[in-house]
């Protein structure tokens, strides 16, 4: 047989062996004898001087040509045979994604402690200093030093626990006031400051009494604060908190500490002002208490109340989150049920 | 205070839409909490008159016939015992609505047909507490003097058609307890002048006070006048002031207990009528109780007085508890002819502690704590003898007593309009200030900026300039202020240090998973010092409302354990929750508080799911959370020493409290058997968690810190298993290990515990991964495998320990 047909014969013979390699073994069993150190093709070339040498060029041509040819067809070969591996092991691996997966612990603020971040976020913003003091409070800061002196008839309006006859469980978070004003240099600037916090009162627990609960009380001093500051002030919470197209209405109030005394209404976020239940239907909601900064707290702190006033609020931080999230029992907050704690997962603060 | 629209009408000019009126009040002055107009709702009830009344045999039902104005009397069964021929009643009608929006049908009763009902006051909407004694059991009948014919709607005839304001006061607006005082504040309001009616009174009886002795501690009863009013005859009160009072809540009785209420509810001032026979020695006293002395008042109750009542005499016994409530012994009755009518203004704190003391608060002694008007007082006196006069027929005797009679001037306030400018945040001018002190009736006088208000005794809530401030900023209207914000300097906003280092631990623990509880802090003396190492004197309240709630907790866990226990009782038994709070002791005599932190878990570290890959939390898993929690906030977990220790509340052998640098900062645990076997939700339930003292944590937090790169050269590390006595703890290898390993030992964690078969009794087997690293330069096996000599030495020499 003449070397070209030879030749022929080998690239068909090849072809079909490539063609009929099932797996990357047997495919590599075809590739080192086709094209292998030991293959038809190169021991052509390796006897090349056996060729006439008019022959050589051609035959040398031809070789490569088949050897390439041989390459192609098995590269294509291999990744052939690799999708087909691949499909098959995807074809095993496959899961039914619509199962559930494996839930570790998912962590929660508590409602009234994301009401709390987020109005002391807001005050912050605005140049508040967020301040802490004691709960076990004396009399002296939770009542005296807040113009209520003993035998004053305000005082039967909280019900307070006492520890002895000075000492107490604060019933508001007013006695922090006290305790800033003492000690607030105004040389060195105004005084602006939010006192969060629990407080305790003799109620006992019902749907809307807790004896334990949490306010969160507001002070500005200085020079030249007004009532009008005030009110443009307690307007922006209650925007931030209760929506931007709430309206507010203030009521003439009593607080010792206070004068004059406002409540701060908010029109109902629920029926918008018509009347509902949430509203008792007078389409108002009351929600914080405030004023002008009394003199005898100004200057019980030895602070000139010629020179200095401004203006004080106090919130309950319970109420705010009860208005807010629609709560309808506040011992809910303090009973740590996790089906009710884990709604709030969603709330940002 | 309960005040009439159409009482109010007799001040002043109104005819506005009282829900519109009620709204300004509160705005203005006073909250109104409700505007109550008691006909709304009812229906077709009119004014009948009883022509005839039959017993219905066998039964307590009357048979009767009543002209309700139509041709022919409605013939109507009735079970009112007080039912009788001849009487004006409250006739529902077929189709009326009645209280409650129930309807009345004709139908038949016991067979025999009726076509309507006989009302009593309670079925027409009246409050038990406001109905006349004698009709409360039965149905209301109309006095003789009153104006009605059968036909007519009642609701006239009994008030019915007002309007009822409900003005919810505040302490320091007590002037508008009585009308006189609303009639002021709602004329400021409307501006409009009340017409406030002068008394003038001629005596029309003997002289009585030469006969009457009256002797009165000052300081007790700084005013206190008396009048007498001989002849009266007891009876009903005519039917115009017994609406005004059960309108304004209170029950008539007769006409000289009505009249007292009246002039109460008219001026303010609190009023008393004795029956003049419990004078006998013609002698009154006003003192302090004595010791040991008893009096039983007029609503039965027998009370021991205290030391600091005030009592009111007959110079020996007592025979009212003053500006509280009368004593039986001096109570106006049936038979009673001659009355002593006493106007007094008391010691406001006196009354006030009595009324509590005795549990026994009343219309008079909530007046007097919270201030009257000291210029009533003869006011009060004369108008009540003058209603005697008119309406019990009674003759007023020549002369008054006023056995005290301190003066009290109007206050006198001086400040600026600028002033008042400056802190409303307003511009308004001295004629616009002015005008307002002129709608609040108070006298002024402008000199310049320089105002000077005179403010009538009936408003003794305004002492200083600050009120006058509150005067002008309420009636000017607090809705035409301007909302500004503050003018000021610029302030830096933030937390304290300390707040913000606790909000990034909570932050962090947040992260890990847990559930934010809050708890309560009082708890039981028990469960307060319970979970805690070193329990301090403890803070319990006086009067505590339950003994579950009478101490201060010395720590959180306690919270979470009932918190657990109340959720497993739900069922909900994986649980991942974290307080953050303080905790309250009363160490050496000081009242303390410390910020705490505290987990507890109980379930799986995973959710049950479906491929069943869970593991039980144990204190492994959450040692290892707390161990993530210190590397998060810059302390090196192995820098806590881990103590086995007992704590009362926690498992005796898997509990450890953990120190800084022998400093106690916690607690982590098991919750002990004996604290969750007595109880039956948490019975079986493992519960793990850890409890940090942040107070002392907060001085070995990192404040700031320095990058440093990742290393540049290769680690080493070897294993190393070895065989120890069981009692060997971890910690003792790894100290071992440290302090022999060189200065390039980078980690050192345990891979491996093992005992059991395979190991000789009374041994285990550890295993460690060391982890070789030198930051400068390539680590040499060399250096390594004599570090590790080193190591292996020393374990068999301090330990015991066999290398494996």
């Amino acid at each position: 047989m003449d070397l070209f047909d030879k030749l022929k014969e080998l690239r068909q013979n090849g072809l079909d062996e490539i063609k009929k390699a099932s797996d990357e073994k047997k495919l590599n069993e075809v590739r080192v004898e086709l094209v292998g150190k030991k293959s038809e093709l190169t021991n052509i070339l390796h006897s090349m001087k056996e060729v006439a040498p008019e022959q050589r060029r051609e035959v040398g041509q031809k070789v490569n040509e088949i050897r390439d040819l041989f390459n192609s067809h098995l590269n294509a070969a291999k990744d052939e045979i690799l999708a087909k591996v691949i499909a098959k092991k995807m074809e095993e691996e496959r899961i039914d994604v619509t199962l559930p997966g494996r839930k570790g612990h998912l962590g929660s603020k508590h409602p009234i402690n994301i009401i709390l971040d987020d109005l002391e976020n807001f005050f912050i913003g605005m140049g508040y200093k967020v301040v802490q003091g004691p709960e076990v409070e004396t009399d002296h800061y939770v009542f005296e030093m807040m113009n209520l002196p003993k035998d004053h008839p305000a005082r039967d309006m909280q019900a307070t626990f006492y520890i002895d006859d000075e000492n107490l469980l604060r019933s508001q978070t007013s006695g922090d006031q006290a305790r800033v004003l003492e000690k607030h240099d105004f040389s060195k600037g105004p005084l602006k400051m939010v006192g969060p916090g629990k407080v305790y009162r003799r109620d006992d627990d019902d749907a809307t009494h807790s004896h334990q609960f949490m306010q969160m009380e507001g002070l500005v001093i200085d020079k030249n604060i007004t009532m009008s500051d005030l009110k443009g002030t307690l307007e922006l919470i209650a925007k931030h908190v209760f929506g931007q197209d709430r309206e507010i209405r203030l009521r003439p109030s009593y607080f010792p500490f206070t004068e004059p005394s406002v409540e701060m209404d908010v029109s109902c976020f629920k029926c918008n002002g018509k009347g509902c239940a949430i509203c008792k239907y007078t389409g108002w909601i009351e929600v914080l208490g405030a004023g002008m900064v009394h003199p005898n707290v100004l200057e019980n702190a030895g602070v000139d109340s010629n020179v200095y006033g401004g203006f004080a609020f106090g919130l309950g931080l319970d109420r705010f989150a009860i208005l807010k999230y629609g709560v309808t029992d506040i011992r809910d907050f303090y009973t740590n049920d996790v089906r009710f704690l884990e709604q709030f997962r969603k709330e940002e603060d | 205070m309960l005040v009439s629209y159409n009482w109010l009408k007799d001040f002043l000019n109104i005819d506005e839409d009282p829900k519109d009126l009620a709204e300004k009040i509160t705005r203005t002055g006073v909250e109104i909490e409700s505007v109550i107009h008691p006909e709304e709702g009812l229906k077709k009830i009119v004014v009948g008159h009883v022509v005839d009344c039959e017993d219905i045999e066998g039964t307590h039902l009357h048979l009767t016939h009543v002209d309700v104005g139509e041709d022919e009397p409605l013939q109507i069964v009735c079970g009112a015992p007080n039912v009788a021929a001849g009487q004006d009643v409250i006739v529902a009608l077929h189709g009326a609505r009645i209280a409650g929006n129930e309807k009345i049908k004709k139908g038949k009763i016991r067979g025999i047909q009726s076509f309507g009902m006989i009302c009593g006051m309670q079925e027409i909407g009246f409050s038990d507490s406001v109905v006349p004694q004698k009709y409360v059991d039965g149905i209301f009948v109309f006095p003789e003097d009153a104006d009605v014919k059968p036909g007519q709607d009642v609701y006239e005839a009994l008030g019915m058609d007002d309007y009822i304001l409900d003005f919810d006061i505040t302490p320091n607006r007590a002037d508008t307890l009585s009308m006189e005082g609303a009639a002021y504040e709602v004329g400021a309001i409307v501006d409009q002048k009340p017409k406030i009616e002068e008394v003038v009174l001629k005596a029309d009886g003997p002289e009585w006070t030469n006969d009457f002795e009256a002797k009165v501690d000052e300081k007790l009863a700084p005013k206190f006048y008396l009048r007498k009013v001989s002849g009266v005859k007891i009876a009903e009160s005519p039917l115009w002031l017994q609406t005004r009072l059960w309108n304004a809540g209170i029950r008539p009785i007769n006409n000289v207990v009505d009249a007292t209420n009246y002039v109460m509810l008219l001026t303010g001032q609190p009023m008393h009528a004795y029956d003049a026979r419990a004078f006998a020695d013609g002698k009154l006293e006003v003192r302090k109780a004595n010791q040991g002395e008893k009096l039983t008042l007029l609503n039965d109750k027998e009370v021991e007085l205290d030391p600091n009542d005030i009592v009111i005499t007959d110079g020996k016994t007592p025979v009212m508890m003053a500006g509280v409530m009368g004593g039986k012994n001096s109570e106006v009755e049936d038979d009673t002819t001659d009355v002593i009518l006493e106007s007094a203004i008391f010691d406001g704190t006196l009354v006030r502690k009595s009324a509590l003391r005795h549990a026994n608060r009343t219309e008079a002694s909530s007046r007097f704590e919270k201030g009257v008007n000291w210029d009533n007082t003869q006011k009060a006196l004369d108008m009540a003898a003058i209603l005697l006069r008119n309406d019990a027929n009674g003759n007023i005797n020549e002369g008054e007593i006023k056995a005290t009679d301190k003066d009290r001037k109007p206050a006198v306030v001086k400040t600026t309009i600028s002033y008042i400018n400056k802190v409303l945040g307003t511009e308004l001018s001295s004629d616009e200030v002015v005008k307002i002190f002129d709608r609040l009736n108070f006298e002024t006088e402008v000199n310049g900026d320089d105002l000077t208000v005179t403010v009538p005794n009936r408003r003794w809530d305004i002492e200083i300039p600050a009120d006058l401030v509150e005067e002008v900023g309420r009636i000017y209207g607090y809705d035409n202020l301007k909302s500004t914000q503050p003018v000021l300097p610029t302030t830096q906003g933030g937390y304290s240090e300390d707040e913000m280092k606790m909000r990034r631990i909570k932050n962090i623990v947040e992260g890990q998973g847990m559930m934010e509880a809050i708890s309560y802090s009082l708890t039981s003396p028990e469960k307060a010092v319970r979970y805690t190492l070193n329990p301090k004197a403890l803070v319990e309240v006086q009067w505590p409302l339950n003994s579950s709630r009478s101490a201060m907790r010395q720590n959180l866990m306690t919270g979470l354990v009932d918190a657990a226990s109340y959720n497993m009782a739900r069922k909900q038994k994986q649980l991942a929750l974290y307080e953050q709070g303080r905790v309250y002791d009363h160490d050496g005599g000081n009242f303390n508080e410390h910020e705490h932190l505290a987990t507890l878990y109980a379930g799986n570290t995973f959710s049950d799911n479906w491929q069943h890959l869970t593991q039980k939390i144990d204190f492994y898993f959450v040692k290892g959370q707390l161990e993530n929690l210190f590397t998060a906030v810059g302390i090196n977990p192995e820098d806590v020493e881990y103590r086995a220790t007992e704590i009362d509340g926690m498992h005796p052998t898997r509990t450890a409290a953990m120190y800084l640098d022998n400093e106690y900062i916690g607690m982590i645990g098991m919750i002990a058997h004996a604290v969750t076997l007595a109880e039956k939700a948490l019975r079986g339930a493992e519960l793990y968690g850890y409890e940090l003292d942040l107070d002392v944590l907060d001085e070995h937090l990192q404040k700031g810190m320095t990058a440093k790169a990742a290393p540049k050269f290769p680690s080493i590390e070897r294993d190393l298993s070895i065989l120890v006595k069981s009692d060997v703890t971890n910690q003792e290898v790894e100290n071992v290990i440290k302090s022999n390993a060189g200065k390039y030992l980078n980690d050192l964690h345990v891979i491996d515990v093992y005992s059991g078969s395979h190991i000789e009794e009374g041994k285990k087997s550890l295993a460690y991964n060391l982890v070789f690293l030198n930051e400068n330069d390539t680590l040499t096996d060399d250096v390594v495998n004599k570090a590790m000599e080193k190591v292996t030495e020393a374990l068999q020499e301090d330990l015991e320990a066999k290398i494996r």
